[in-house]
């Protein structure tokens, strides 16, 4: 077991809709909801083969535990998923401006 | 057996009610969770509160806990006779256990924060590690070395912390926060649920030289006043070699030459850019000549750089 290599999944690989409700603990519903709020992006397929990108795992994780840890319904996650989205994007902003500033 | 104070954990009073112990954990939650926490250590804080709330939100396990008696957080305690012989362990000495991992013992369900406990299959828990590389590590691809201590629920129905060890290759081209995920690695499941996956959590150390923004990097660019008044052709460090790169007269403090992929790699093809953000710097010290020819240039330069500055400011 010590010398086993593990190898991670292909970050770029479609991810089935059966294995993102498996690995997020969301419900079918609520990643339909999600995806008509437009907050995850459907990679391909139909609705009951969608397929994901892997990063939208880590939004439905994130999602799972916004709902157990805070009691949210779907417009409520997809609400703080927004925002949190928003923060990341200036908080991305804010270290390419910093460095470009003299150290 | 270490003692922890739930009571403590949520900042409530032993008596308090199961309306405040709710508004206690919203309260905490909302500050320290670590979707929205930043702060140092919030993670681990939201962890202990999320523990202690599972515990005193439900009547059957506060009960539970209130009777372990009252105890000094982190005071070694041994639970009553009764204890002992309902949850002796092999040996008959206790062993280092967690509070959370005795109450799933005495049969209040495994399940993860606020979901229903009972005997439906419940998914093993996702496992995270986190790693710090080198750039030229992201860059070229690793594999990384991990140790874990893993709670495994035994045939018996016994909770012990396993170590589990590996190694998890890292292709090249990750960045900064970037996680990996390999599925069905992470904790069993119980009850026929399926196994929990692992996940890699990759972080950047700082380097010498360059700063990482997603692929691209950055590099300060120190230049002489006249190296840019006059144009010059520089040679800067990229992260595999050298690159030559043409300083164009005139440019400006601040300004960034960019050589394109000349950053980090992407996973498949092509890479992010290098940008050298321009710094004019002065010699720390002047030589004879070198005052002599700045003088020179004070006494025939014309330019007057803070003309705007003058007089009553205007509109627009």
């Amino acid at each position: 077991m010590a010398d086993d290599l593990l190898i991670p999944d292909d970050n770029e690989s479609p991810l089935p809709l059966e294995e993102l409700l498996s690995a997020s603990g969301l419900v079918q519903e609520e990643v339909i909801e999600l995806v008509q709020f437009g907050v995850f992006q459907v990679a391909g397929g139909s609705e009951p083969t969608w397929t994901f990108h892997s990063r939208t795992l880590t939004l439905a994780r994130r999602a799972a535990r916004l709902r157990d840890d805070f009691g949210l319904n779907v417009s409520g996650m997809a609400l703080a998923l927004t925002y949190l989205d928003r923060i990341e994007a200036l908080e991305q902003r804010l270290r390419e401006l910093e460095s470009q500033l003299p150290r | 057996m270490k003692f922890k104070d739930y009571y403590a954990a949520l900042e409530v009073e032993r008596d308090a009610s199961a309306e405040d112990i709710k508004k206690a954990y919203r309260r905490l939650a909302r500050r320290y969770h670590p979707d929205v926490a930043k702060e140092e250590g919030a993670e681990d804080r939201f962890k202990a509160i999320s523990e202690a709330y599972q515990t005193l939100s439900d009547p059957e396990k506060r009960q539970a806990y209130d009777d372990l008696g009252r105890h000094r957080p982190g005071e070694e305690f041994h639970p009553s006779p009764d204890w002992e012989t309902r949850f002796r362990r092999d040996g008959g000495q206790p062993q280092e256990v967690d509070l959370a991992d005795l109450f799933e013992q005495m049969g209040f369900g495994a399940g993860g924060w606020g979901r229903p406990a009972g005997p439906v299959p419940i998914r093993g828990q996702d496992l995270e590690v986190a790693t710090e590389l080198t750039l030229e590590q992201a860059a070229q691809g690793t594999e990384v070395s991990f140790n874990l201590s893993v709670p495994t629920l035994q045939s018996d129905g016994r909770v012990q912390r396993e170590t589990r060890s590996g190694r998890i290759r890292v292709p090249r081209g990750v960045i900064e926060g970037e996680r990996l995920r390999v599925p069905g690695r992470g904790g069993a499941g119980i009850g026929g649920g399926p196994a929990g996956d692992l996940y890699l959590d990759i972080h950047l150390k700082p380097h010498p030289r360059f700063r990482a923004v997603g692929h691209d990097l950055y590099l300060d660019v120190p230049i002489a006043p006249w190296e840019i008044a006059l144009g010059a052709e520089i040679t800067l460090p990229s992260l595999d070699g050298t690159a030559r790169v043409r300083v164009q007269p005139g440019m400006r403090n601040g300004q960034k030459l960019r050589l394109a992929g000349k950053g980090l790699p992407h996973r498949r093809e092509g890479a992010g850019d290098l940008y050298g953000v321009l710094q004019i710097v002065m010699p720390p010290e002047l030589s004879e000549r070198e005052r002599e020819l700045f003088q020179q240039l004070a006494d025939a330069s014309s330019f007057h750089p803070r003309l705007h500055l003058e007089g009553v400011p205007t509109d627009g």
